[in-house]
């Protein structure tokens, strides 16, 4: 298969998957006793109203960041099922520099939150690069361990002694007033009233420019890309493998150590136990969906935003269907854009009429 | 402490199945990292069919199907449609966690949980005849529901399968060296799919024994991580069956331990409870970097020469 024809196989697929992922999904809805337009009412609604395109803009912003984590690793050939851990990790970094520094003016602490969310991600994800370059851990089960031990450690801390005496709610402490992130209605967008969408959207989207310009356009990130293709012929051309791989986990800790900066100085102002509706996981499929490309990312966190938020908003307008057919969707998109063979295969199949190839 | 280990066999037993389900399907060379998903569909169908036919070995059945039917879908992906087997992995997970609340809201009108079984629904114990006399020991190791015998000697039947069979053969063949195997004639990627069904039948019963023997029904994301615990005990075991067995039972006990010390303080000090349920986690990470030395996966795992 040369490029271009995989490129035009793959897109097939990707847009087969959203076509099939739809269908599947109005199917599921007719199963369930339910007016299966419904589903495309919520899309919809999710896009086309103010309220609607706020929230999906609010989950977006997350997702473009943890896809972007996935995708930096990916690019280096490394697998990071972590970003999950290292978000709460980020987020806990937000935490505790305001906990430190709780009267820091706006202009000092929404920096010092992004910098510390960035330490303690590139920290948690630094570990999995680490066990990877030094002693030959396999990545995915290092960072499926790790995201249990973050979440435990996170939770002991907002449970304990980082709790909120004033509520009997799972919750860290309030930040400092300054570690608002400011919300897009506040800065004039009326439009978004009332929904949590704010000014880190911006800032995701700045990242995955400075992403994009780092892989393409620096010796670093040809270095990072070539340990990509083949680590062996790298390590031949002297570069060091080792040092990459650490480098590209350290960098995907950071990214997804940002989420932080959405839900919990732009939204919740303080840590609530479980914030992240699999951010982590979702990214992966937002990396997949995108090929890695980080400006290809920004559309897919877009469509996957589309998609959590249909399911909540089905949620509400249905009580028949819940939120994780969402979930569903995903895995379907996810499968048609992995394997976009998948469709050839089974296409050709009911071309020869169930037969085998000759 | 004989309770310990009593109750590290109940803890051990999901890991068991899981990872002898994993075992096939790695050793027939692809990444399986979607057992926790397998385990999910599992439970969920065990649950369901016991509650409405009221027999527990038909609860068995429905989950055997499930997860055969699930762990093929990975087969469809990773083995059939050469997708990479990891991301297919989390595909399957995804789904598995998204159908089964779905599936529950139709069938019970709630997402969180399946109706609870009442006793004599569920797997009653075994006693076997003998051993379960022995004082103390007896009723506490030699009295339980057959899952857990099960358990403990499907191991060493994998090793017989995997090691002396034609057809285990084959599959470390299709692990190790696909290539060779298709020059003997026989076709990898079949192999690779029977692997798949054994592995997800095995690994169901993962997801079944908690539904319908350790717990008396289904509920959301009851497997919480077993599966990659699973996994987790298989590289421990460096792929091999009894090896594997022990990495499960030391994951059992210290899920033991955690569970014990949940309800213990030391020396007037009570340990927080997050800190606990960390200690399986850690314990693998542990080890995972310092005490195995390099694991070697089967040979044609990662590679794209299926």
């Amino acid at each position: 298969m040369t490029a271009k024809t995989r490129r035009i196989a793959e897109t097939k697929s990707a847009v087969g998957g959203c076509i099939f992922a739809l269908l599947l999904g109005t199917f599921i809805l007719a199963v369930s006793g339910e007016n299966p337009t419904l589903l495309f009412e919520a899309l919809s609604n999710s896009i086309f109203t103010g309220f609607g395109l706020g929230y999906t803009l609010f989950y977006a912003t997350p997702l473009i960041f943890t896809g972007l984590s996935v995708a930096v690793c990916f690019r280096c050939g490394l697998f990071n099922i972590g970003a999950e851990g290292q978000l709460y990790m980020g987020a806990l970094g937000i935490l505790l520099v305001s906990l430190l520094l709780p009267n820091a003016p706006a202009i000092a602490a929404i920096p010092l939150g992004i910098l510390s969310a960035a330490l303690l991600g590139g920290l948690w994800g630094a570990i999995a690069g680490v066990l990877k370059a030094k002693r030959g851990s396999h990545e995915v089960i290092v960072t499926i361990l790790l995201n249990f031990v973050a979440l435990y450690i996170v939770n002991y801390l907002i449970l304990y002694p980082l709790d909120d005496p004033t509520t009997q709610k799972p919750e860290s402490l309030p930040l400092g007033a300054g570690y608002a992130m400011p919300l897009l209605s506040e800065i004039g967008l009326t439009v978004f009233d009332t929904t949590p969408v704010n000014t880190s959207l911006f800032v995701a989207i700045a990242t995955a420019l400075v992403i994009r310009f780092l892989l393409k356009s620096t010796p670093f990130g040809f270095e990072m890309r070539s340990v990509g293709y083949s680590s062996s012929a790298s390590r031949i051309a002297g570069i060091s493998v080792g040092r990459q791989t650490i480098l590209a986990f350290v960098i995907s800790g950071i990214l997804a150590g940002m989420v932080g900066l959405n839900d919990v100085q732009g939204y919740h102002h303080k840590i609530i136990e479980g914030f992240s509706p699999q951010y982590g996981f979702t990214g992966i499929a937002v990396a997949l969906l995108a090929r890695n490309n980080p400006v290809g990312i920004l559309f897919a966190a877009l469509l996957f935003g589309t998609l959590h938020n249909g399911a909540r908003d089905l949620e509400f307008l249905s009580d028949k269907v819940t939120k994780e057919l969402a979930y569903v969707i995903q895995a379907v998109l996810i499968a048609a854009v992995a394997a976009p063979r998948f469709g050839e295969t089974l296409f050709g199949w009911l071309r020869r009429g169930g037969k085998k190839p000759a | 402490m004989i309770e310990l280990l009593a109750s590290t066999l109940r803890l051990a037993t999901p890991l068991i199945f899981a990872a002898m389900g994993g075992l096939f399907c790695e050793r027939a060379g692809v990444a399986t990292i979607c057992l926790e998903g397998v385990m999910l569909t599992g439970a969920w169908a065990a649950a369901t069919a016991t509650y409405f036919t009221q027999d527990p070995y038909i609860g068995i059945c429905a989950g055997l199907v499930a997860g055969v039917l699930t762990m093929w879908l990975h087969a469809l992906l990773a083995v059939q449609s050469k997708a990479d087997a990891i991301v297919s992995g989390v595909a399957v997970n995804l789904f598995a966690t998204g159908i089964t609340p779905l599936l529950n809201k139709i069938f019970f009108g709630g997402t969180a949980n399946t109706p609870s079984l009442s006793l004599d629904q569920r797997l009653s114990n075994v006693p076997i005849p003998g051993l379960e006399q022995i004082p103390f020991l007896g009723p506490l190791l030699f009295d339980q529901p057959f899952l857990i015998y099960l358990g403990l000697l499907t191991p060493f039947a994998v090793a017989y399968v995997i090691y002396r069979t034609a057809f285990g053969l084959r599959i470390l063949a299709a692990g190790d060296g696909p290539k060779a195997l298709a020059t003997a004639g026989v076709s990898p990627t079949r192999v690779r799919w029977m692997a798949f069904a054994v592995g997800g039948a095995l690994a169901s019963l993962g997801g079944t024994y908690l539904a319908i023997s350790h717990a008396s029904q289904f509920t959301r994301d009851m497997t919480a991580g077993r599966g990659y615990i699973a996994l987790t005990a298989l590289i421990f075991g460096k792929w091999k069956p009894v090896p594997t067995l022990f990495a499960c039972l030391f994951f059992g006990f210290f899920d033991a331990l955690q569970i014990r010390l949940q309800s213990s303080s030391i020396g007037g000090f009570s340990v927080p409870v997050q800190f606990i349920q960390m200690l399986p986690y850690v314990a693998a990470l542990v080890l995972l970097a310092g005490f195995i030395g390099r694991a070697e996966p089967p040979l044609a795992i990662g590679k794209d020469d299926r």
